[in-house]
This record gives structure tokens, sequence and C-alpha cells, in this order.
């Protein structure tokens, strides 16, 4: 038996919360069933198409620029984190499948106040880390321009705000007035990324390695192996592994969530690390630091130049726009089911979950997702937008471990998840630790913002939602 | 008792026709209320949004049914894939038939089809227990080039004429589909089984396509005994 919300908000709503039974296909309420319809297919490339994006076709040439080929290590040390916490993650997730994700973990464990900050970090945290997928659109769809012989002017900055405004808009219509099954197509573009990458990275080792040559300059990076750069280096470049726990926030729908989510998260953290890592690696082999700073956000398309001639750009071209979008795309699904969880916890107005009775989506809390995402995306503050995405996420993951202890302490009787992580409190311990000390490593910019959006959410739980009780209310 | 489980597009108005609801009196029947939701839609926000509606219409639903003479209940179903859905909810009640709703008055003959890989024998079972002792005329419908169709559809005919049904046959060439959609004006109601494989593009395809595919009554899909797996994975 778990316990009873208790309390309403400032508007007199109280939470939400039916009493359910959940099996492997289906959540069952007292009076409708809610059918579970993904796959580990589909959990999987919600996980690697949110991430995807980013760690490619964006860092590259901005984590090499600063410390060379020991942006692997970067990359790595990322990918270590992200797996320290998507271990407690699974756990949690396999005993709550609904969705909500780390807002609901963290609400149900910690209580109302963790809940709320998060719940809307989360929120603003997909805000921000959409926006910087954008940008990375808008950049990657300059080089398709200039590829395609179209002149920009002189001022290609603003153009590629264009471009990212734009899509923002573009993509937030068509979530909300399209109802066609988009899923298939986002697993379709995660399959022919992949395909991609594999092949394109599998000529860039042979070349690196010198058993092809692709006649290219012998200009290898200076490497920084110093543990501050390169930390550093992996705070800015976590962005790229944004991705796994919002698997969860689709967890209620999820078939047989206590195989398939802990499948999901993990695989789809493993196998983002293992491809950004070899990019990395490939890309520092290739150029030089300047080189690398030179190209900024594209550099991967020079990459693909160097090693490929130009079918090799248009190739990284087509899947850097392909990627971004799809990474956009997931955010901007997952921010509307993130505010979902809040709305109907009472933490937001109800309405700001209503479903548009015309194409039966979300509309306000997509609204409420693309809205802010086109002005941040407007600013093509890349370095800025993805540290305080990161910064938010890692709050909210390091909160889910600290969860997860809290929850194995109390034992309420309704914990009982599929999914257990192995040593004990060891892994939850080094996850939180690992997630609260990356954020150190950021630049004091970000933090600064990342904290007043933090306490502003705060000043919302004390003026909105301060009676409600959430702790353990399954 | 035999079970049919009628799906509804229960927030989209749909309705059962009367001829359906006759038809079934015979068996058990759960009305299978369903809204499809796009995938940006958490299943549960709807039900949130639209339970207290979708209940109130499925139990006018139901006692429609019960007012036609047969035991019925509901059951309701937010979901993002229709077909799935039903699979599963038939599955848990071992329903023998899915029950398409389409536009019928009185049923008074029923076109079965055996055409395709489909288990013969059940459809048979179910057609002589839905019908019972009522003045339903069947034709039974077989398209195959092969030689020993009459035989086949014979031996099948002989089965229900056993049971006092007034039994036509008909033999095509030709494309299943079209060979059927061509005698289907004649007739009330369609029997066919899971699987055979035109029939299911019409069963579970959009609403749209399928009326534009056939216009047709009703239709019953009597399932396998145990579900097929083929389309859960994936």
């Amino acid at each position: 038996m778990s316990d009873e919300p208790e309390g309403t908000n400032v508007a007199g709503t109280a939470p939400d919360i039916p009493e359910v039974v959940e099996t492997d296909e289906a959540t069952l309420t007292e009076n409708a069933e809610l059918e579970r319809t993904l796959g580990l297919a589909g959990g999987l490339a919600i996980g690697i198409g949110t991430m995807i994006g980013a760690g490619i076709f964006v860092f590259p040439g901005l984590a090499g620029a600063e410390v060379g080929t020991a942006a692997t290590v970067s990359f790595s040390v990322g990918g270590l984190v992200a797996l320290l916490v998507a271990l407690p993650t699974s756990e949690l997730a396999t005993a709550m499948p609904k969705s909500g994700g780390g807002y609901y973990f963290i609400s149900r464990g910690l209580g109302t106040l963790a809940g709320t900050v998060i719940g809307l970090s989360l929120w603003l945290g997909l805000v921000f880390a959409t926006a910087f997928y954008l940008v990375g659109l808008g950049f990657y769809a300059l080089d398709g321009l200039a590829e395609l012989g179209v002149s920009v002017g002189s001022s290609p900055g603003i153009v590629v705000s264009v471009i990212a405004v734009l899509a923002g808009v573009g993509f937030t219509l068509l979530n909300i007035t399209g109802t066609e099954n988009a899923a298939k197509l986002q697993n379709g573009i995660v399959a022919l990324l992949l395909s991609m990458l594999v092949a394109f990275l599998s000529f860039g080792l042979l070349e690196a390695f010198g058993v092809v040559d692709a006649g290219t300059p012998p200009g290898e990076a200076v490497n920084v192996w110093e543990v501050g750069p390169v930390l550093s280096v992996a705070a800015l470049v976590f962005t790229s592994y944004l991705g796994f726990a919002q698997v969860a926030t689709v967890a209620g729908e999820m078939r047989n969530p206590g195989r398939n989510l802990p499948l999901a998260m993990i695989g789809s953290v493993l196998i983002v690390t293992v491809l950004y890592v070899l990019t990395i690696f490939v890309a520092t082999d290739v150029f030089t630091q300047d080189r690398l700073e030179m190209a900024g956000e594209t550099a991967m398309v020079d990459i693909g130049r160097e090693l490929l001639g130009t079918p090799g750009a248009l190739i990284i071209i087509a899947g850097g726009l392909l990627a971004t979008m799809s990474s956009a795309n997931a955010s901007i699904l997952s921010t509307s089911r993130a505010i979902y969880g809040v709305s109907k916890d009472a933490l937001l107005p109800r309405w700001a979950s209503r479903i548009n009775l015309q194409y039966g989506t979300p509309h306000v809390a997509l609204g409420l997702a693309g809205g802010p995402v086109v002005v941040l995306a407007a600013t093509r503050q890349v370095q800025l937008l993805a540290e305080v995405a990161s910064f938010l996420h890692l709050v909210m993951y390091g909160l889910m471990c600290v969860a997860l202890l809290a929850i194995r302490r109390d034992q309420p009787e309704w914990y009982d998840p599929d999914f257990r992580v192995p040593g004990g409190p060891v892994i939850p311990v080094l996850g939180a630790l690992a997630s609260f000390g990356l954020i150190g490593f950021m630049d004091p910019v970000s933090i600064a913002v990342g904290i007043v959006v933090t306490v502003a959410t705060a000043g919302w739980y004390l003026y909105y939602a301060r009676e409600i009780t959430l702790r353990g209310a399954l | 008792m035999t079970r049919v489980l009628v799906p509804v597009a229960v927030l989209e108005g749909e309705a059962v026709s009367p001829g359906l609801l006759t038809l079934l009196d015979t068996v058990d029947v759960t009305v299978l209320g369903y809204q499809v939701v796009p995938e940006q839609t958490p299943p549960d926000q709807a039900r949130l949004q639209y339970e207290e509606r979708a209940t109130v219409a499925l139990e006018d639903l139901t006692r429609e049914f019960r007012t036609a003479g047969g035991a019925a209940d509901h059951r309701l179903v937010f979901t993002q894939d229709r077909e799935r859905t039903i699979d599963r909810v038939a599955d848990e009640l071992g329903a023998r038939a899915v029950a398409i709703s389409g536009m019928t008055g009185d049923v008074e003959r029923v076109l079965v089809s055996l055409s395709g890989a489909v288990a013969v024998e059940r459809i048979l079972e179910f057609t002589v227990e839905l019908i019972g002792d009522r003045d339903i005329g069947v034709t039974l419908f077989l398209a195959s080039e092969d030689d020993t169709a009459t035989e086949r559809i014979e031996s099948a005919a002989q089965r229900l004429r056993e049971a006092d049904i007034d039994v036509g046959t008909v033999v095509a060439g030709g494309p299943p589909f079209d060979a059927l959609v061509e005698r289907v004006a004649s007739h009330d109601v369609v029997i066919t089984g899971e699987k055979a494989p035109s029939l299911r593009s019409l069963v579970f395809e959009d609403k749209a396509d399928r009326v534009a595919s056939a216009t047709v009554g009703p239709v019953l899909v009597v399932r396998y005994e145990s579900a097929p797996d083929e389309h859960r994975t994936g």
C-alpha cells in the first residue's frame, strides 16, 4: 500500500493519483486501461535518438579544440557518469514504471520540494537542451547551404538563428497537429544514422591506423592530458549524454518495463559512449586543434571532406541534420511529458496538460516546450545552452541517486523493483557524487544561470504547491 | 459461453448497428471502448480528460446489447496502438471472435469466407453457435483454384446443414479479396478467420481505408485458439 497524496495547490487542485495495477502490457486503473505500446526498439530509439545528435555532430570540434585526443577521455568520463546514473535510474524506473521519469522518482522518494524543483527543472533543462540541438541544426543547415553553393551573405550567424527558430516553430506545430505515427520514422532515422556512423567510423579508424590512406595531413592535435581541462571538457560534452533518462519519461508506455527499461537506458548509454569515443578519436586524428577550433560546431563536415572528399562532407551534413532533428524532436516530446507529470500532481495548473480536441495532442504542454525553446535558440549560445541543460539534468541525476538511497533506506512496502543495482549503495553514491561533481567544472556563467533557474523553481513551490504531499504517493 | 469482442472508437461517436446488436444476442459480448491517442500524448493524460465521457457512452452501448438480449460488459482502453489493444483484450478474455462494427439492418444472410490459411473448423463452429436456431442463411465462400476446392467447401457445407442452417456455396477463382468484395453486397455480415491476409488489412487498417476498400457491413473475425505472436513483437 502506498501513502495517500495530501493537500491542494494555490488554485485548490489536488494531485490526481488513482489506484492502479501495473501489468507488463497495460496499466489498469479503476475504470480504464492504459495500453503499453513501446517496445525495446522504441525505447532505444528514444535514448540513442536524443543523445546522438549532439555528441557526434556538434561537440567533436569544440572538445577537440580544447584538449585534442584527450577529449576521448572526456567523453569516456561522461559515459561513465551517465552509466553510474543510468543504473540507479533503471532500478527506480522498474519500481515505478510511470510517465514523468526523474521527476516522478524524486517527488516520490524525496518529497514535494525536491519534486517541484526537479519537475520544473526537467522541463526547463529540456528546453535548454532542445534549443541547443536546434542551434546545432542551424549550423548544419548553413553548411548544407554553402555546400549547395547558396551564399548567405555577411551575417551567417543571423541565418543560423533564423533556421533554428523556424525549425523550433516547425517541430512544435508538427507535434501539435501531426497525428501520424512518427515513432516508426524516428526508429528509421536512428537506424540509418547508426549505419552511416559505423561505416564512416570504420573508414576513419582504418585511416588513423594507416591501413588505408586518404591523404590526410599528418596533423594530429596537440593533446592536453591534464585532469582539469579534461574534466572541464567532460562537463561541457555531458550534454551528449542527456537522453538516457528521457526513456524514463515514457516508462508508463513501455511494454514489459521490468526488462525493457533497464535494457533501453543502459544499452543506449553504452552504444553512444562507444560511438562518441571513436568519433572524437577519428576527429582529433585527422585535424589539429587549430583546424578544429576554426571549424567549430560543424568540424565533422570538414573531417568528412578530408576523409572522403565532397561525398564525405555531404554524408556528414545529412547525418548532422537528421541527428539534430531527431534530438530536438525527441526532446520536445519528453518536455511535454515532463509538464504533464507535474501538472497531474497539481504542481502546475491542470490546464497545462489539456489535450487538444481536434488533434488529441497536449497542445498547451507542447507550446510550453516550444515557446521558450524558440527564444533560447535565437541566442545561438551553443556552449551556454548546452551547459545549462547539463546543469539542470545533472542536479536531477544526482537527486535520483539520492532518492534511490532514501527509498532503499525507508524500504516502503510498494517498493519492489524488477532490476536492482548490484553492489549496494556504491553505485548510487558514486553516481550522485559524480553528477554533482561534474557541475563544478562548468563555466561560472552557466552555473549561475542554472542556479537562478533552480531557485526560481523552489520559489514556485513555496508560492504554489507548499501544501501538497507527494512522498510515497504512488 | 462463446464471447465476442466488439471494439468501438467510443469517443468518436462510433455506434453499433441494430443488425449487429441482434445478431450477437446468442453470444456474450464485451464492448471494448478504445481511444487511440497520438504518440505525443501519454494514454494516462487522455484518461484524465476523457474517462468520464467515455464511460457514460460505453455504459449506454452495453445497455443496448443487453436490451437486444445478450449478456454484455465493457472495458475502456486508452492506447497508441489499436491493433495491439484489440489483440491483448481478446486474448485476456479468450474471445472467440472480434466484431468490426459496420452498418446493417436485420441480418438475413451471412457470408462466411474460408479463403486463405484460416482455421476452418473454428469458423464453422463459431458460425453454428452464433446462428443458433435463428432463420439466418449462410453462403460459404472459398477463393481457390485448387482442384479440391469444391470438395472442401462441400464438406464444410455439410457440417452446417447438420445444424439445420440454410447453406449456399461459392467457389471463385482470381484474387481472393476482389472475389469476396463482389459477393459482399448481397450479404449483411461477413465472417472470416484471423490471418486471411486480405481481410486482415480490411479489419485493422484505418476506418477510412476500410470504408473505401469495401463498403461492407460488420465483419466478424474468428480468432485462432492460441493467440499468434507475430504482431506483438516489433
